[in-house]
């Protein structure tokens, strides 16, 4: 893990304004924006904490996905029909500039984590990267291995569910 | 100054009192879903703040954290499809019209 305090109250800064500005901003679009910061900032945490996978898949999960996955539904759901066409190019505008200025973040931080050195930060070598993967793989396949397989069935019926309320026509 | 456990879980404790607040007080649906998402993003914090802290063997932590992320995508994505359906009946985001299935 990385005990530098300079990165820890910055992440902190910008995790909490950016909760604030979810809380407080009265358009939704601007909401989502600074939850993907939220999102991208906790993927942070997880680097810096030492878990460099966690961090990854809260980043491509969380940064990526389900914010585009918020912001089609606030597309379907927020703008009149008039100027849906008008308002659609101008939300997706958005959401493509932020989404680019987090992936330029992202990439960033993976630098770091190819070159721990670049900006002087202390590092203390608690947790060892093989030993992350290796207890990964023998909690996913042997300790958890019903919780994986339920999560898996989870995510068929997810799948199956919203197939058959589609074509019922709900 | 070093930074200890307790930093880490302050800041987990920060985010999920503030969703919860939030989902108390916000009227819009997806600005509800956004801040449950936060609250378990301050919960999964907390299980990798103890997994590095106290558990340097078998990082139960980190891998009960991947479930989390893939159960709170999995019910965001239910429930942005159920307030889609419910939208198309209210035509408004307002949580108090939403009082019934």
């Amino acid at each position: 893990m990385i005990n530098n305090p300079i990165i820890f109250y910055i992440a902190s800064f910008l995790i909490i304004m950016s909760t604030f500005g979810v809380l407080f901003s009265k358009n939704v679009i601007y909401s989502l924006l600074s939850a993907i910061v939220v999102f991208f900032t906790g993927a942070i945490f997880f680097y810096i904490l030492g878990s460099e996978y966690n961090a990854i898949i809260q980043a491509a999960v969380y940064g990526l996905a389900v914010p585009i996955i918020i912001g089609v539904s606030i597309m379907f759901t927020s703008l009149k029909k008039d100027t849906y066409q008008e308002k659609m190019i101008h939300y997706i505008l958005i959401i493509a500039s932020g989404i680019f200025i987090l992936a330029f973040v992202y990439l960033l931080m993976m630098s770091m984590a190819m070159n721990p050195n670049t900006f002087n930060i202390r590092e203390i070598t608690q947790v060892n990267f093989f030993d992350v993967m290796s207890a990964f793989a023998k909690g996913i396949f042997i300790n958890y291995v019903w919780a994986f397989e339920l999560i898996s069935l989870l995510l068929t019926i997810v799948i199956v569910g919203i197939t058959v309320i589609k074509r019922r026509g709900v | 100054m070093d930074i200890t456990m307790y930093h880490y879980l302050f800041i987990g404790l920060v985010l999920f009192l503030m969703g919860i607040i939030g989902t108390m007080l916000v009227k819009s649906v997806v600005k509800v879903l956004i801040l449950i998402e936060i609250m378990l993003l301050g919960v999964n914090i907390n299980f990798v703040t103890f997994s590095t802290f106290c558990d340097g063997i078998k990082f139960d932590g980190y891998i009960l954290s991947l479930f989390y992320i893939a159960i709170g995508a999995v019910e965001l994505a239910v429930a942005l499809y159920i307030f889609y359906l419910m939208y198309k009946k209210k035509q408004s985001d307002n949580i108090e019209k939403y009082n019934e299935l």
